[in-house]
């Protein structure tokens, strides 16, 4: 509805320009007016909108009479101000009279058969119903008949909780769940003063996105499972950090007190999450960091430990790495922050002259990798997530988008919603009946016994069928010729129309180059890409949380890998190693061979924030941080360095992975001048060009990019 | 003193509900005739006859018409709003069940003028009989030629027209609910200018959409047979034509009677036989939204969009209800508010939460435990509803009331006085109401 054009409106007689068709509760809001609302979220839909009738004003139109003098029209209603489109002349006023009356009439409303049971309320002093009323309402009610009643604490999911005598309608959560995460699970049931919300047929509500409800719910109807009852929110305090459940990279905002996080709310971050946060994110990682911790480091005693000081420990940890020399590896584990990462390479390369290090847990060879880049360009996510709302189509292939990547998922869904792209996918016969993107693609692919290379081929040939003009050289021809034919479905003929209406974008997932096809797989994608135009466009993206942190910093690109590093750890061809917040007892892709490995290893030290299932079977645990407890640096899939911020102190004597490899660094006689973070981020910064650009002053706003990623010293 | 019939005029000829019959009596001439004018033409001839929409708020029909786009691709849709749910209004019930025919060519002449090539009649979900009637015509209509393709060998014409019912919902007869509700959606309104676009720009399924009520497609045959300046000698100057009213309550001949608009109201009392079991105490002239008229303020009141006006109440739908001097005005009331509470559909908080309200209020003032001060509470809650809702309905459930207090508030007070009926004898029905059964699970 926006357009460019600027028109003339008045508010409370303050002349103001704005584009013509803003809603005037936003025009309102950037000129310091306050109206207040329930309703109005800005990135949810107008249409099932504008129903809470809290932020209602008066409005007149200037009209122009037979005669020509223009004379303003007052419209005989007041109108809704989150509703009302900005247009020239437009004269509105907020604090009349019959305004202050309407308001109050409508919290009156609300409150009738609102419980007022504010004191148990989670809600309970940062609630709009509170706060509006303090500010609006009048101190008492007129109600004397019984009030609504429902059972409480209505379970709509292991995460949500309902409570239905709270819930004022205003269709938030609903509109989030048809909007934005597209799965539509809530709706309205009954009508009338009975209109409650709930999912059809009484079903969980199974959204990976649901926690946003709770977040954006403007009263305390929508309650964590987790966070119920379990904080007043002036107890709490709230730092800035990001969410290290995946490599998306949202920004968050954590809630803690005592040293626990009780909660994570969603942080505005235009260029990542916007302002939502996934179900993964939102509960799962206050969990992944609360529990039994390490607090000191211990020492195997037979099959026991025994906690010992940072002192002796690193004094058997600093003597073993010594004698391992360059044979010595490190394993690093997903969360580690840019700064463990370079401070790890920096003891490998410098401390010990040792090029054994690395962080994956999955199947995709170094080659594989090397490989794409030679195809696709050193930038392994050209596109980004904002940039995917530009882009005319996106294919996805070798991801279950909404699970692996939520973020980058919604941004998609975004990008449609709003009629700017078309979505693509290619997935396994195997996966389920309605794929999350299938929900809304243009088309999607299944590729049954056929495998994703021939399906990209099939795509290839049809597109070729599709723009007989198209320039490809006889070979690409020839190629796209052979192989398995074409499936002569709609679906896939579907696909081609959309690839053939010029570049768009590619998401390639982990899973896709991960295959023993993987070369086939980036043949048939390097032909897909360059007959769209699309190669500058390929975006592979990496699963764990700082992997494109990782990759930039050179972990991988050691040959025989992961799987050389356990396997010189049975062998004894690496007498030491640090497993540095990695699990791969559980977390490599073949479990077995890394408990193998680590039985027979003579020396593994592990450094992590609990007692895992690898920690148990070292010789040395040293406690370290999480996320909360530090600052750092993460780079999410896109390539975005993001700082994240202390919310409080380390467990016991814990302490971050970079500190505790700079003072392996002392002890090995190659002392380090890393005091802080900052200092390893200033390193950085000089010897790793891909970290050039990150400067401070946009780690305070929305993180800055990697701009090569490659290690020069 | 007479019924002028114009639309009712043959419904009692038997078989008129069947197309020969219908051809027989003039039917599909207003077609033919349109069909050999431009679409301009028509639309030029149907604002000529000044007609106004029947279905409550007296829009000039003509305006609606001319706003579709005139040239381009876009598909126009043409609904019917047949989801006739206001209380005392049964006029629309009526024509489907005896005259479908009328309704379904002034659709195919409307859609003509429109560019409109697939039309919906929304019919109340209650109506099955309605429907049924009008199925048959729609059937009998297409193998004539009426509807479909190339229609009366015209291959710039194709009109499909489909039935759509409701599903008991009165707000589906506000005409951006009842677009939802066709297009599968909740039955909610949807937003209206100056906040959004109006159905003629942006109906359903985001094409321009036309929507009249039944009565005012029923008009347009025959203002395409007989002219438009025929049609808008009859009636007043501001209001031309006639009007159905469905006549109910305490007369001798309740039913639909059809008169010129601008006849005097009490006319039409007499025309229903007159009042029965007592002296008149009042009326309520179109449908159970509009402000009730006691007695004394009858005389003098003239039938039309302004008359009614001027009086303080509104013409309408037409509903036009009756009530003798046994009737308890406060009664009247509580059930009136007890159908908007039941019939609000939950979206906007004003309505909503003041309904019910205003229905427990009234509720308890009929148990015999009133306060005095919730008379005036009741005109604040009103107060706080009116103009405020989301769409009509909250207006329409706060006219009332307020009526019903100006005009009888002695008997709100005689309630809160004695705890029981100023009518001797009269005991009020008892009614629980409340949040019934909730689906699913529960702890």
């Amino acid at each position: 509805m926006n357009d460019s054009k600027l028109v003339n409106v008045t508010i409370n007689g303050v002349p103001l320009q704005v584009p013509k068709g803003e809603r005037i509760i936003e025009s309102a809001r950037r000129a310091g007016i306050d109206i207040p609302y329930f309703c109005y979220h800005p990135r949810l839909s107008m249409e099932n909108g504008a129903n809470c009738r809290m932020c209602l004003v008066e409005m007149a139109m200037p009209r122009t009479g037979p005669d020509g003098t223009v004379t303003l029209a007052k419209h005989p209603k007041p109108q809704t101000a989150c509703s009302l489109p900005a247009d020239e002349g437009m004269v509105v006023e907020t604090e009349t009279e019959a305004i202050v009356k309407a308001r109050r009439g409508v919290l009156e409303f609300l409150l009738i058969n609102h419980p007022l049971d504010c004191p148990v309320c989670d809600r309970g002093g940062e609630c709009p119903l509170q706060n509006n009323t303090l500010h609006y309402g009048a101190g008492a009610s007129r109600y004397i008949e019984a009030k609504r009643h429902y059972p409480k604490a209505y379970p709509l999911s292991e995460h949500v909780v309902l409570d239905r005598e709270r819930c004022i309608q205003c269709a938030r959560c609903t509109r989030f769940t048809q909007d934005i995460s597209g799965d539509a699970q809530l709706d309205f049931l009954k009508r009338g003063a009975d209109t409650q919300i709930g999912t059809f047929n009484a079903a969980a509500f199974s959204s990976l996105f649901s926690g946003n409800t709770i977040e954006i719910c403007p009263v305390g109807a929508l309650t964590s499972r987790d966070y119920r009852f379990r904080a007043r929110p002036w107890d709490l305090a709230t730092q800035k950090s990001i969410c290290t459940e995946c490599s998306n990279g949202c920004s968050i905002k954590l809630d803690h007190r005592d040293g626990l996080v009780l909660r994570v709310n969603g942080r505005v971050n235009e260029a990542v999450n916007e302002e939502w946060t996934c179900d993964r994110g939102k509960f799962g990682l206050p969990a992944s960091i609360s529990g039994e911790r390490l607090t000191a480091p211990l020492l195997r005693d037979g099959d026991r430990f025994r906690e010992v000081t940072w002192d002796v420990a690193l004094g058997v940890v600093a003597e073993k790495l010594q004698a391992a020399g360059k044979q010595a590896a490190v394993l690093a584990g997903s969360k580690l922050a840019n700064e463990d990462l370079y401070a790890l390479q920096a003891l490998c390369r410098g401390g010990l002259g040792s090029v054994r290090y690395d962080y994956r847990m999955g199947t995709q060879s170094s080659e594989a990798r090397d490989a794409a880049a030679m195809l696709f360009g050193p930038n392994p996510a050209p596109t980004g997530i904002a940039g995917l709302e530009a882009s005319p189509w996106t294919l996805v292939v070798g991801s279950d988008l909404a699970v692996e990547h939520p973020i980058v998922f919604l941004r998609l869904r975004k990008s449609w919603r709003f009629g700017k792209s078309k979505a693509l996918e290619m997935v396994s016969s195997s996966a389920p009946a309605n794929t999350h993107v299938g929900a809304f693609a243009w088309s999607s692919v299944r590729y049954a016994d056929r495998g994703l290379p021939e399906s990209l081929r099939s795509a290839c040939s049809l597109l070729l069928a599709e723009m007989p003009g198209l320039t490809a050289t006889p070979e690409i021809r020839a190629w796209a010729a052979t192989g398995t034919p074409p499936a002569d479905d709609t679906a896939s003929r579907r696909m081609a129309t959309a690839l053939s209406t010029g570049p768009g974008t590619i998401l390639v997932g982990e899973g896709a180059l991960s295959g023993p096809d993987w070369r086939e797989v980036l043949v048939a994608l390097g032909h897909l890409a360059g007959l769209t135009g699309s190669t500058g466009s390929v975006n592979r993206l990496v699963s764990g949380c700082n992997d494109r942190g990782a990759e930039a910093l050179g972990f991988g690109d050691w040959q025989p890998g992961t799987a050389g590093i356990l396997a010189g750890a049975a062998s004894g061809a690496t007498p030491a190693l640090w497993i540095a917040g990695a699990d791969p007892v559980t977390q490599y892709h073949d479990p077995q061979v890394a408990i193998a490995a680590l039985e027979q290893a003579s020396f593994v030290v592990v450094s992590d924030i609990k007692l895992t299932a690898t920690a148990r079977m070292a010789d040395v645990v040293l406690p370290s941080c999480s996320v909360a407890e530090r600052d750092g640096t993460l780079t999410n899939v896109e390539g975005r360095v993001q700082r994240f911020w202390k919310a409080f102190e380390p467990r016991g004597s814990a302490s971050p992975d970079w500190l505790i490899a700079a003072r392996l660094l002392q002890r090995l006689g190659k002392p380090s001048v890393w005091f802080g973070w900052q200092d390893v981020l200033a390193d950085m910064r000089s010897h790793v060009a891909a970290f050039g650009g990150v400067s401070l002053d946009a780690l305070e706003k929305d993180g800055a990019m990697l701009v090569a990623p490659q290690v020069v010293d | 003193m007479a019924e002028l019939q114009v639309l009712l005029q043959h419904r009692n000829v038997p078989g008129i509900d069947g197309i020969d019959v219908y051809e027989s009596h003039g039917g599909y001439a207003g077609l033919r005739a349109a069909l050999g004018k431009e679409r301009q033409a028509v639309i030029d001839e149907v604002k000529a006859s000044g007609l106004r929409g029947r279905g409550g708020a007296g829009f000039p029909t003509w305006i609606k018409w001319n706003g579709l786009p005139k040239s381009g691709s876009a598909q126009h849709y043409l609904l019917c709003n047949a989801d006739e749910g206001e209380p005392g209004t049964f006029k629309d019930r009526e024509l489907l069940l005896k005259l479908p025919h009328m309704v379904v060519e002034g659709m195919a002449i409307a859609a003509y003028a429109t560019r409109s090539a697939n039309g919906f009649v929304y019919v109340r979900g209650e109506f099955v009989e309605s429907a049924t009637q009008l199925r048959k015509a729609i059937d009998q209509a297409y193998r004539r030629g009426y509807l479909g393709r190339n229609i009366l060998g015209r291959s710039d014409f194709c009109f499909d027209l489909h039935i759509h019912t409701g599903a008991g919902s009165y707000e589906c007869g506000e005409e951006t609910a009842l677009m939802s509700s066709l297009m599968g959606e909740r039955g909610q309104p949807r937003l209206k200018p100056p906040h959004g676009p109006l159905p003629v720009v942006s109906g359903v399924w985001g094409s321009p959409t036309l929507i009249n009520n039944v009565e005012t497609y029923a008009c347009v045959p025959h203002i395409l047979t007989h002219g438009g300046a025929w049609y808008a000698a009859m009636g007043t100057q501001r209001s031309p034509g006639t009007k159905i009213f469905s006549v109910s309550g305490h007369v001798a001949r309740p039913g639909n009677y059809e008169i010129e608009l601008g006849t005097p109201l009490t006319e039409l009392i007499e025309l229903a036989g007159g009042v029965v079991g007592g002296a008149l105490k009042a009326v309520i002239p179109g449908g159970s939204s509009v402000p009730i008229l006691p007695a004394e303020k009858c005389a003098g009141v003239t039938l039309d969009y302004e008359g009614c006006q001027a009086a303080g109440t509104m013409l309408g739908s037409g509903g036009f209800m009756v009530f003798n001097d046994k009737t308890d005005i406060v009664a009247l009331m509580r059930r009136t508010a007890q159908f908007y509470a039941h019939e609000s559909c939950g979206k906007c908080t004003p309505c909503r939460e003041g309904t019910r309200w205003i229905s427990r209020v009234l509720d308890r003032i009929t148990a015999g435990a009133g306060r005095m001060e919730d008379i005036d509470l009741l005109l604040s809650i009103c107060d706080q509803i009116d103009g405020r809702s989301y769409c009509p309905l909250g207006d329409a459930a706060s006219w009332p009331i307020r009526a019903g207090i100006r005009n009888f508030r002695h008997e709100f007070e005689h309630w809160v006085r004695h705890g029981s009926s100023p009518i001797p004898g009269f005991v009020p029905p008892v009614r629980s109401h409340g949040p019934g059964p909730v689906p699913g699970r529960q702890e």
